[in-house]
């Protein structure tokens, strides 16, 4: 199944039924080291991206909670749809999410806890094509 | 009557030979160790020039030489990959033609011990600390205390006028620059003048640090008994001029180059110099290297090597690259992650280091290095010695030579001495060769993690 096909509205409060799915269309994490690595950090309440802007690919993101509470990061594609999301990361863990970004575009990441986004917990990753 | 400052002692600086043995121990305490060329080279040159090449460099400056670092066969990614921060200043350990420039970087970074914090933010902290290594510590200290790791460590954005946090201030005094010679009120008021510090913060992370004057409380303050309308800049100025400055960092300085704390005579003989300078790091530092308590016990190495310096060593040494992310956690194992101290204190050194899981995990990476592709050997390519002598000449030169002691010598002859006992005269040739084989790696082993290899 192709991640980008999983048609799963975004919403803050998303089901465990959507993020089970979500998960199917990840590949494994730590799926050897394929792709671009961005490095992400969660805390309360900030998503900081190492790295802004991507080639379509896949994607591994080395996410690491150095906050107090735990969090999760969720991938949105441009429109808004959930294309995966991690498990849950407790305090001082790491998670990575390794996702396929087929398609340019301003890609959005979020924790889905409670009401972590709206406090400030989101962040955008933006996918272009290379410049010939 | 007025009560006369103590002198400071006249300076002490080595005299007699130089060996290899001074420069093994200099290039130790004063980075991360030399191969047997260098020690050679460096010991007819004279400790003149050998000193003058650890402080100030030579013609190559801090060029990085010799194979570039990887991570199980790709380049690093420093920012984004996990612990490849980590992999990317080991390499500078290794490969460095400053490696005191290191040695101080990795000082500071236990000074001014930072955690958790975004892993560019902490790369741009470890530049800053090698930027001012040897030179001025007010500028670094302005430098750190404008560092956005450290403010964000130490909450000092969060600190405004209604509310000023006493973190960073608290440290500051206890931590980086006194020791003691302070009150709980010099933390108060000097976390007021600290105030106006603020983070911006986008959709896209941290977007900076800045100053906000309407946040910054403008009263008057009464810190070390002076008083004033006292800021940021205020502050630093206090307590590197407060009389216990001195004496608090050349002694942490000293401690960390030198078994054994100093005596009252030398302490003030530093802080003379220190202050001299302009409180300038390179002065205190050269003094230090010179000194002939730093060349004491040649043959009987009394510091305990911290981890990295254990780890970093054994690579320099032997001309090895960085080479393997699993560097990174065999380092947390032993209790000395790069860019993880525990907390704002920093690492406990000496023999702290020499706890049970530290010292199985040193011989984990010991075993590591005696892997066919390192420092190992292959099955069958050993010849059975002519004598047990030849045999440990042989792990030696394989090893860097690194220093053993006497006993330890013995010891390591006797075993060579042993090891063929069981096999009798009808024994196969290969047999015998893997049995050589087998003592190789064992004195391998030894040399590069055993007792003595933990001591410089």
């Amino acid at each position: 199944m192709r991640a980008d096909h999983i048609s799963v509205r975004a919403s803050w409060g998303i089901t465990a039924a959507a993020v089970a799915v979500a998960a199917g269309g990840c590949l494994p994490a730590g799926a050897g080291a394929a792709g671009t690595a961005v490095g992400v950090a969660e805390r309360e309440f900030r998503i900081s991206l190492y790295r802004a802007t991507v080639a379509p690919g896949t994607v591994r993101f080395n996410v690491t909670n150095f906050g107090e509470d735990a969090h999760d990061l969720a991938v949105l594609t441009p429109r808004g749809r959930l294309l995966a999301i991690s498990p849950e990361i407790r305090a001082g863990r790491r998670h990575t999410l390794t996702v396929r970004l087929r398609r340019p575009g301003a890609y959005r990441l979020v924790c889905t806890k409670l009401d972590h986004p709206a406090r400030g917990m989101r962040a955008t990753l933006r996918v272009r094509r290379p410049r010939r | 009557m007025k009560r006369r400052r103590p002198r400071p002692a006249p300076r002490r600086r080595t005299t007699g030979p130089w060996t290899e043995a001074h420069v093994h121990r200099l290039f130790w305490r004063a980075g991360f160790g030399a191969r047997p060329d260098e020690a050679a080279e460096w010991a007819k040159r004279g400790r003149a020039a050998t000193l003058r090449w650890v402080l100030e460099g030579g013609p190559q400056g801090a060029a990085l030489v010799g194979p570039a670092p990887s991570a199980d066969g790709k380049p690093l990614d420093p920012v984004n990959e996990w612990a490849h921060d980590g992999l990317w200043w080991l390499d500078r350990m290794v490969r460095s033609q400053r490696p005191l420039v290191e040695k101080m970087t990795l000082f500071w970074h236990d000074h001014f011990a930072t955690n958790d914090q975004d892993t560019p933010l902490m790369l741009r902290q470890n530049r800053t600390l090698r930027r001012h290594a040897l030179g001025s510590f007010p500028k670094l200290l302005r430098a750190l205390t404008l560092d956005p790791a450290m403010q964000l460590f130490l909450s000092l954005p969060n600190s405004d006028k209604d509310a000023p946090n006493e973190n960073f201030a608290r440290e500051l005094m206890e931590l980086f620059t006194l020791g003691v010679g302070y009150t709980e009120r010099d933390i108060r008021e000097a976390a007021r003048a600290l105030t106006g510090f603020r983070a911006r913060w986008t959709d896209d992370g941290f977007g900076g640090i800045y100053y906000d004057r309407e946040r910054h409380d403008r009263g008057f303050k009464r810190i070390f008994g002076q008083r004033g309308r006292f800021d940021w800049r205020d502050v630093l100025r206090l307590v590197v001029d407060h009389p216990r400055h001195a004496p608090f960092l050349t002694t942490k300085l000293w401690e960390f180059f030198v078994a054994g704390p100093p005596s009252r005579a030398t302490v003030r003989r530093l802080s003379a110099v220190y202050r001299a300078s302009g409180h300038r790091i390179e002065p205190v530092v050269a003094e230090i290297l010179d000194h002939p308590a730093l060349y004491r016990s040649l043959d009987a190495p009394d510091m305990v090597k911290s981890p990295i310096v254990f780890v970093a060593g054994s690579l320099r040494t032997n001309g090895l690259p960085v080479s393997a992310q699993s560097l990174t956690w065999l380092l947390d194992g032993m209790g000395q992650r790069p860019f993880d101290p525990p907390s704002v204190a920093g690492w406990d050194w000496g023999p702290a280091w020499m706890s049970s899981n530290s010292m199985r995990t040193r011989f984990d990476w010991g075993n590591r290095l005696i892997e066919d592709d390192l420092l190992g050997v292959k099955t069958g390519s050993t010849q059975p010695p002519a004598s047990p002598a030849e045999a440990l000449e042989q792990a030696l030169a394989a090893t860097g030579r690194p220093w053993i002691s006497g006993v330890t010598r013995s010891h390591l002859l006797e075993m060579a001495t042993r090891f063929f006992d069981d096999l009798g005269p009808r024994t196969r040739p290969q047999r015998r060769s893997e049995r050589a084989d087998m003592l190789q790696r064992s004195l391998r082993l030894i040399l590069l993690a055993g007792p003595d290899a933990q001591l410089h």
